[in-house]
């Protein structure tokens, strides 16, 4: 009898620390799938081109002022008079090699802008032949007719997220210089001036809230103030500004907390020695709060970059580098969005994979500056 | 008695909310003596030390009534608490150096009040170090962080920082409580030291300690002072039973 329930109590031991043991190893498992699904789809279409090229392909005209040819080279698809030569690339002429006094390196465009021509560009027009279709030696022959002044129709092909990069980068520096200091300064506010009260409060209770509103209902107001109301269209302000706001809480609830740490001893110190408040706040609060303001910067730029419902619709999915702040021309797709159209739109995995795979890199980056952070704030506070 | 007199309180009372921690405090702090204020936990000595230089105004709730001057002006009507508290140095319980160099720690106080030039702030930062009895001791780490020494260290370079202000008073809140005995010595010859050019008050547990160093006393209990006089007359003759009583070690 006695014997009995000693191996009731055993088996019950075991079986319930089998389920622990198997939650752990089911929760590494698909953590490991996960990434594993992701580097196995996404790491084969990443190379130079793609951390290099712009999205969309792009056709230019440009004009190339042609030099009389010198170097003479024992090669068919070498153009003398571009100091060029020409291959045959899944069916297009393509520069394979460019000299390094190439007259292409000063080709302009139609609005006389610089627009040196580049390895892999595609060349499918020279004056007014059409160069598709040929091969790459009579192509070259159609490049050398001729003196002066050619007009030369390139594409230069895409499939890079340069765009995106570029764009998720503005995003974070803008929607930063928006909420750093705003967020800053209110945690300055709540924790050093701020009476406590029912007021304080109901300002920290409504922080905590905001910090749990989903990000999709954030887009949903940006769009309607930031996009329709302020007229910005979908722009990097607009996404910017939206996420400002959704980063407030976050920036604001660490920042307090950092400063909370600072012992009071140090501020009864700094007033008994008659300095006022700002003073105590610039010269000993804020920097013993430094890095605790670096981290909740770092956790924010890593919600910038994993965002995407609070952007789809306030900055667009239109990959290319804003050239303004508002407007038609400031849509700007970052990572996170530009996978997200992929999926929706084009059901590409495997670009989107790929996206995946930098952003990954991105944010094991940024963990790991935190981390160091942290722990140098922590080496420097055992010093106590 | 021909003392001059640097503060002088009439009838002072402090309210936290409602709690009243200093009843109808009436007293005359001489210039250039120690003053010593004794008792026991929670009997407001400490909660007074610090309406002499106004820190209570930092904390909420705290209501004062009455009237504390020093050289003859009020230091609540007729005084910012910025420059009393520059007139008024403190020194408190808990060493508490900034976490920054030595030097940074001296020099913050000229910094603050608007000296920028290195040389004169190297002259200010030696001559309080020098003051505070602890020159010899770090001169050559200067830059090391200030929390990096002893404790009783620690206290020094903070009467230091205290001094690079040039107060006229100092307020010492405790200042030997956390610290080893011969820690504690030094601070106290530092204080008899200190005591030709500063008006010194000084909060302390310690009984000897008082008996030591101060030229008078304050007996505190409850919020009221019991029995206030000459530190001789307070240890060896005290009139009011409850001081006999605190000071023979009955209670508190």
């Amino acid at each position: 009898m006695e014997k009995r329930k000693r191996n009731d109590r055993k088996l019950k031991d075991g079986i319930l620390q089998g389920l622990i043991y198997l939650s752990a190893i089911l929760t590494v498992t698909v953590l490991a799938v996960i990434i594993g699904f992701i580097l196995y789809k996404g790491l084969p279409g990443i190379n130079f081109d793609f951390l290099t090229r712009q999205w969309d392909d792009r056709t230019t005209f440009v004009n190339v002022e042609r030099k009389a040819a010198l170097t003479e080279k024992n090669d068919a698809a070498y153009v003398a008079s571009l100091g060029i030569t020409l291959a045959l690339d899944n069916e297009n002429i393509v520069i394979s090699h460019i000299d390094k006094d190439s007259p292409v390196k000063a080709a302009l465009n139609m609005k006389n802008q610089a627009y040196v021509l580049k390895k892999k560009d595609i060349i499918t027009k020279a004056g007014d032949v059409k160069i598709e279709k040929m091969t790459a030696e009579e192509a070259a022959a159609v490049l050398n007719e001729g003196m002066g002044v050619v007009r030369i129709k390139i594409i230069r092909p895409g499939g890079g997220i340069v765009p995106m990069l570029v764009s998720t980068i503005y995003i974070i520096l803008l929607s930063l210089i928006i909420a750093a200091p705003v967020g800053i300064s209110s945690a300055i506010f709540l924790n050093e001036y701020a009476k406590r009260g029912r007021i304080l409060r109901l300002i920290r209770f409504a922080i905590q809230n905001l910090a749990g509103i989903p990000s999709i209902i954030y887009g949903l107001f940006g769009m309607l103030v930031f996009v329709q109301i302020f007229k910005m269209q979908y722009s990097v302000l607009a996404g910017s500004l939206t996420l400002s706001i959704m980063l407030l809480p976050t920036i604001i609830s660490t920042t307090e907390e950092a400063l909370r740490e600072i012992p009071p001893a140090y501020r009864e110190a700094s007033f008994g020695l008659g300095s006022t408040k700002l003073q105590t706040i610039r010269r000993i609060i804020l920097p013993g709060a430094l890095p605790g303001i670096l981290v909740a910067i770092i956790l924010s730029i890593g919600r910038i970059v994993g965002e995407s419902a609070a952007l789809i619709w306030t900055a667009g999915t239109v990959a290319q580098i804003p050239g303004a702040l508002v407007g038609s021309e400031a849509g700007a797709a970052t990572l996170t969005t530009k996978m997200y159209w992929l999926i929706k739109e084009s059901a590409d995995l495997s670009t989107a994979s790929s996206i995946a795979v930098v952003l990954l890199v991105l944010i094991i980056v940024l963990n790991i500056a935190s981390k160091l952070i942290t722990r140098v704030f922590l080496t420097k506070k055992g010093m106590n | 008695m021909s003392d001059i007199i640097k503060f002088s309180v009439s009838d002072l009372n402090l309210f936290y909310g409602n709690f009243q921690a200093l009843k109808n405090i009436n007293m005359k702090i001489a210039k250039e003596k120690i003053t010593a204020f004794i008792g026991p936990s929670g009997c407001g000595k400490s909660t007074f030390i610090k309406t002499v230089n106004r820190m209570n105004d930092l904390i909420e709730g705290v209501r004062i009534t009455g009237e504390i001057t020093m050289d003859g002006v009020d230091i609540y009507k007729d005084m910012d608490a910025i420059s009393l508290r520059t007139r008024v140095g403190m020194v408190f319980q808990q060493p508490n150096p900034f976490p920054m160099s030595i030097y940074d720690n001296v020099a913050y106080g000229p910094r603050i009040h608007g000296i920028r030039k290195k040389n004169v702030l190297d002259e200010i930062v030696e001559k309080s170090l020098r003051q505070a009895a602890i020159w010899d001791e770090v001169k050559d780490k200067l830059k090391k962080s200030a929390l990096a020494v002893s404790g009783g260290q620690q206290q020094r370079i903070c009467i230091a920082r205290t001094l690079a202000i040039e107060p006229e008073v100092i307020l010492m809140d405790e200042p030997t409580s956390a610290l080893d005995p011969i820690s504690t010595l030094k601070i106290e010859d530092l204080a008899t030291e200190l005591k030709q050019f500063y008006t010194i008050i000084i909060v302390t547990h310690n009984m000897q300690q008082a008996g030591r160093i101060s030229d008078k006393t304050a007996f505190f209990l409850n919020g009221e002072v019991i029995e206030y006089g000459e530190t001789e007359q307070i240890f060896n003759k005290p009139r009011n039973k409850k001081t006999e009583d605190y000071i023979t070690g009955r209670f508190g």
